[in-house]
């Protein structure tokens, strides 16, 4: 049986309803079937108050053994470095987070914003949010580059705006079922086993991309084409499942038409949302994509483009999903 | 006996942390102060940035309500560009927005509500037993079931829109999808699923056209004892256990009312204006106030923070609205107290005042005369509240009906899509405009304030549900509407004041929408329960 607690820092909930529509096992599953021992959650708690701060407190002194805490949401630092931003049972979140990071056998950033400080940390970072232990793409965050937990771990980042049910479930059985040695990370300390694949792999688009056929228009647009080349999808660029693992067991983003905007990687939300930069793909004179499929560079992709233009089978320029 | 301060420091199970102190007289809650205690800032975030920012940001406000964000954002949005939305565009609108309620519906009141219904406080009850069995947190009979049903609804959402939470699929001009034939039948069976597997059979126990018979309190209680299967259902068992522990007698609130409204006729909308916009809603807007409806006017909208953690002594209506926090430190010695704005509206002869936003507020609207044809119209809880009064449980009892509602509605707008029409029309991107966009998320009004300018935000404000009902006192000193709520509770048992987790859970408030809460009037910190000798 393990001890779980899960807190939320500057969060949204997001990653909590998200997990809360998680299949196979569902929340009950878990704890019913998995044992898993869910000390206290934001929304599934049962402890208020005083009761609430006692359970707390005991975590953080060693007396209730904690084997995994969860952080949803941003550490929010100000104002001044104070975390007076975000208080929460008596004292700033971030000291909490600070203690039971500490106190915890291993820690999990669940979503972008305890990963790396998400959408709070977007410019101006009013709140002065970070994750735990990346600033965006740059190692230290709160706990610092050379954090380890109890168990000798970095933070565990499930990222994802909000991460997917599949994520957080299959990473906490495997916690729970002590296959924690099994998880490799990434150097975002991302588990390989949903984050070395791309957005783009599984995508119901793929074979537009293949011949570069672009999608004209939202709407009926989204009957053909690749989201790619006007719409700025991220797919080729962004690592995470999401077009392996459906979501809500039906879909994705993509195959519904929006463009990836790239939400498990620490830039998210891109170009801090400047001015013509949202759903639009940015271009080098108005042509050519800035940013490329990963691993590419401009010449050998226009190369490539041109020949899978004259590849292109009259299919390709067709509508694929139809009425 | 002396007054005692209570301090509930986390409330929990709010979606997100509430923390509430009460003033506790001879076992009354006598005065009450709710705090919103965490600040993220997302306005400020938002100005200066590509004006469709609001569609990826807002939505992030709160993981509970993103697709309403999502809504309201984009109807921002068409106003401020003088868009066409094609009827398709405003029909999957309408079916994600409902479906996103009609996943919070069961998950909110199973998971997050009914637990406290098997407080040891109510063992006395002879009906104690069954809600245990019932509402046992994950292993109750209707809790399991109902919180994984729960999440069927959205998988609707998913299919029109990818995912849920967190989608941008509805943009200024329509919606980025294009369903084919068989996302259209999957929802449908989806639905129905959902229908009659949670709503009918563990809910109803009836069909929902015979709950949508009901009109009026007594057809409520005949229909509880109409037979068994809806006697014994979740629905009928939990009237009768509100009843015997006294759900049905404190929590009133304010007993004024705001909503903005939902769900778009799609002919009535096309060109979405200010002016046009509550005559095409299908759950309509209304404002109710002393035993009459007013016509909801955003111009009348104010936003005070005296009470706030922010700069300003002025209310300003959200187009002029300013975001600029100060340290809560400072804040406290200026007596303000909550992280929350308070929202006030301003009628005629009363001034500004502060108005209970949620299903309750709906249903209140739904009451009012002359609702055109293609609008809801729907007597039952004007009949309830003059009947037997507001209270916790016909604040529940009007967002459970909306299941049935919100069912019957998407169920039509599935079969009113025209695949063979458009559900885009490319918007001009006008450099500048105002746009103002608004819906009912599960747990009350959402409203978008947006001002463009140079191709750019320059204001942003969002007026949300929590902020209407968790909102601090006003400059006037009137109290937000779960404070006075508060007001008149009993606690019973001041070691667990499950009583003010009742009233302040029945506003089912997404904390994280406005973000948390802390001490008021004395500005001490209170880290328990604290006995105090006089206030």
């Amino acid at each position: 049986m393990a001890s779980v607690l899960w807190f939320q820092g500057g969060a949204c909930s997001g990653n909590t309803m998200s997990f809360l529509n998680a299949t196979e096992p569902n929340v009950v599953d878990l704890i019913t079937d998995f044992g898993l021992d869910l000390l206290w959650h934001p929304s599934l708690g049962l402890e208020l108050g005083h009761n609430a701060q006692k359970l707390f407190w005991d975590c953080v002194h060693g007396v209730r053994p904690l084997d995994i805490f969860i952080l949803e949401g941003t550490v929010i630092k100000g104002p001044y470095g104070s975390g007076r931003f975000d208080m929460f049972a008596d004292r700033p979140m971030k000291d909490w987070v600070a203690d039971l990071a500490t106190a915890a056998q291993i820690v999990v950033a669940i979503g972008d914003c305890a990963s790396w400080g998400g959408i709070p940390a977007t410019a101006p970072n009013p709140s002065d949010s970070t994750g735990l232990q990346f600033h965006k793409r740059e190692r230290g965050g709160f706990l610092g580059a050379n954090f380890r937990s109890k168990m000798g771990l970095p933070v565990i980042n499930i990222p994802g705006c909000p991460a997917h049910p599949d994520w957080i479930t299959q990473i906490i059985v495997a916690l729970a079922t002590g296959r924690a040695g099994d998880i490799a990370l990434d150097e975002l300390h991302r588990p390989q086993t949903f984050f070395k694949t791309f957005t783009q792999t599984g995508c119901t688009r793929v074979q537009y991309f293949e011949y570069k056929q672009g999608t004209a228009s939202f709407g009926e647009g989204t009957r053909k084409g690749c989201l790619f080349y006007e719409f700025g999808c991220r797919g080729p660029m962004t690592h995470s499942p999401c077009n392996r693992i459906l979501w809500n067991r039906q879909s994705s983003k993509t195959r519904a038409g929006m463009p990836c905007t790239g939400c498990t990687e620490p830039e998210y939300p891109f170009f801090d949302l400047a001015p013509g930069t949202v759903f639009k793909t940015q271009k080098v004179s108005g042509v050519v994509p800035k940013e490329v499929p990963e691993g590419n560079d401009h010449l050998t992709y226009m190369a490539h483009a041109a020949a899978a233009r004259i590849a292109a089978p009259q299919w390709s320029k067709e509508d694929m999903f139809v009425v | 006996m002396p007054a005692i301060d209570l301090f509930v420091s986390p409330l929990g199970r709010v979606e997100g942390d509430l923390d509430v102190r009460v003033t506790v007289e001879d076992g009354i809650v006598t005065s009450a102060w709710t705090e919103a205690a965490m600040f993220r800032g997302f306005e400020m975030i938002l100005k200066g940035k590509d004006p469709q920012a609001g569609l990826i940001v807002t939505p992030r406000i709160c993981g509970i309500c993103g697709g309403s964000h999502l809504y309201k954002a984009a109807y921002a949005l068409d106003v401020a560009w003088r868009t066409q939305v094609p009827p398709n565009a405003t029909l999957i609108r309408n079916i994600g927005q409902a479906c996103e309620t009609m996943q919070s519906i069961p998950r909110y009141f199973y998971a997050l509500f009914a637990i406290d219904l098997t407080n040891k406080n109510y063992a006395r009850s002879p009906l104690y037993d069954e809600a245990v069995r019932r509402f046992a947190p994950y292993v109750g009979t209707s809790y399991a079931p109902a919180v994984v049903l729960s999440s069927k609804p959205v998988e609707i959402y998913a299919i029109f829109g990818g995912q849920w939470p967190h989608s941008s699929f509805m943009v200024p001009g329509g919606v980025m999808c294009a369903p084919t034939l068989s996302d259209v039948t999957r929802s449908i069976a989806v639905l129905e699923n959902w229908r009659n597997n949670w709503l009918e059979k563990q809910w109803l126990g009836c069909s929902v056209e015979r709950w949508l018979d009901n009109r009026t309190w007594a057809d409520v209680l005949t229909w509880v004892n109409e037979n068994e299967s809806q006697y014994n259902s979740d629905c009928g068992f939990f009237i009768r256990y509100c009843m015997d522990i006294g759900l049905d007698s404190y929590g009133a609130g304010v007993g004024n009312y705001l909503a903005t409204g939902t769900y778009f006729e799609p002919s009535m909308y096309e060109h979405p204006t200010i002016d046009g916009r509550n005559s095409a809603l299908i759950c309509r807007s209304g404002v109710y106030v002393d035993g009459r409806w007013w016509e909801f006017d955003q111009a009348r909208v104010r936003e005070d923070v005296t009470h706030s953690f922010y700069r300003g002594t002025k209310a300003r209506h959200p187009f002029e609205g300013e975001t600029r926090p100060i340290d809560p430190e400072a804040g406290r010695r200026q007596g303000k107290y909550s992280w929350a704005k308070s929202p006030r509206y301003e009628v005629p002869g009363l001034g500004y005042i502060p108005l209970e936003a949620g299903p309750l507020a709906r249903r209140i609207a739904a009451g009012a005369p002359n609702a055109a044809p293609f609008q809801d119209y729907d007597p039952l809880f004007v009949d309830m509240v003059e009947k037997i009064g507001s209270s916790v449980m016909v604040r529940q009892l009007a967002r459970m009906h909306e299941a049935s509602k919100y069912y019957t509605w998407t169920r039509g707008w599935l079969d009113q899509l025209d695949l063979h029409e458009t559900f885009y029309v490319k918007p001009v991107e006008h450099e500048s405009g105002r746009g103002f966009g608004s819906t009912e998320a599960a747990r009350g009004s959402l409203s978008d304030w947006i001002v463009i300018e140079d191709g750019k935000i320059a204001n942003y404000q969002v007026v949300t549900p929590t902020a209407w009902n968790i909102g601090p006192r006003d400059g006037a000193q009137l109290l937000g509407p779960i404070e006075q709520a508060l007001v008149g509770s009993p606690v019973l048992d001041p070691e667990d004041p499950v009583e003010v987790g009742h009233v302040a859970r029945s506003f089912d408030s997404c904390l994280v929408c406005t973000v948390h809460a802390y001490d008021g009037k004395t500005g001490r910190e209170l880290s328990k329960f604290v006995v105090n000798g006089a206030v």
